[in-house]
């Protein structure tokens, strides 16, 4: 397995992303989340957002948005499991509202676990609005499991 | 901070269990199309095999927001300032989630925010299996000192 520990501290090219309605209301659905807050903007304003607000784990969305071209990791996705993940909320985001995503890779880490070597691979990524306000942070761990 | 035995008004120190499923792979395929992460292995069975899987399962980041959404309808969307989860094990076709939540402590500062931690787990029941942990996670709620402010609920059935 090549080390990839010198990817720690790569920061990938920014990318910007508009937060859509729509997309709001799909993700709710395919996370089961039926709270009228984001469907419907009356519910929304009354307890106190200026619009939709996004679901809790709404940042995955942004893969959509990504740069596409800059895979550096070069995971081998039959041997990639998902980790865990972290968000701390700084500020509302709702519908309509503009993010620029900054992302680098936090750590590196070679481990060797019950099931082999395998490496975790951290990614911290900040969202900020378009006030320049950082609205949240989200930490990723994906682990690659060693070649069999 | 000071530690207290107290819950802002009105949330539920152990949230009632709420239950989702069973999955079915066009649940992992309407994930897939919403977040936009479509690695194979979680809706081509033949990838999902041949990676040595019996079939394919659900991303962990579905789990997750289910369980942010249990989290978001206990809590208090608003008051959420901090959510994390640990993938455990996989959820497979026709697996059913029961989520469950606890408060693990409650600080309330010199201006009269309280802050309530929670522990958050989700476990996975096949049909005629046992349950299995397939997440751990937890979250971090504020509540301002006025009690208007606050608009935390039970978590619903009727989220399915």
């Amino acid at each position: 397995m090549a080390d990839r520990r010198d990817l720690i501290g790569h920061a990938y090219t920014p990318y910007t992303f508009p937060v859509e309605h729509g997309k709001v209301r799909e993700f709710a659905l395919a996370v089961k989340d039926d709270d009228p807050v984001y469907r419907d903007v009356g519910v929304a304003r009354s307890v106190g957002y200026r619009h939709l607000p996004m679901p809790p784990t709404f940042s995955a969305v942004t893969s959509h948005w990504a740069v596409r071209d800059e895979d550096v990791l070069r995971l081998d996705l039959r041997r990639v499991l998902a980790g865990g993940a972290e968000w701390e909320y700084l500020g509302d985001v709702v519908a309509g509202d503009v993010l620029t995503v900054r992302a680098h890779i936090a750590d590196v880490q070679e481990k060797t676990g019950s099931r082999g070597p395998m490496t975790l691979l951290i990614t911290e990524y900040d969202f900020v609005n378009q006030h320049e306000e950082t609205v949240m942070r989200v930490r990723s761990t994906v682990i690659e499991m060693g070649e069999q | 901070m000071t530690e207290s035995d107290t819950v802002p008004f009105g949330l539920v120190v152990d949230a009632p269990d709420h239950r989702v499923g069973p999955l079915t792979r066009t649940d992992f395929v309407r994930y897939a199309g919403a977040g936009g992460d479509f690695n194979p292995i979680h809706h081509d069975e033949t990838f999902a095999r041949a990676a040595g899987y019996p079939s394919v399962f659900g991303h962990g980041l579905l789990t997750a927001g289910i369980l942010g959404g249990y989290a978001a309808s206990w809590l208090g969307r608003r008051n959420l300032r901090r959510f994390t989860v640990r993938y455990m094990g996989q959820v497979w076709p026709g697996d059913t989630l029961v989520l469950s939540g606890e408060v693990l402590r409650t600080r309330t500062g010199p201006d009269g925010v309280t802050e309530v931690e929670v522990g958050l787990a989700v476990h996975s029941e096949a049909e005629a299996g046992e349950p299995r942990l397939v997440l751990r996670g937890g979250a971090t709620a504020v509540y301002p000192s006025s009690d208007e402010a606050v608009h935390p609920s039970q978590p619903e059935g009727g989220r399915s």
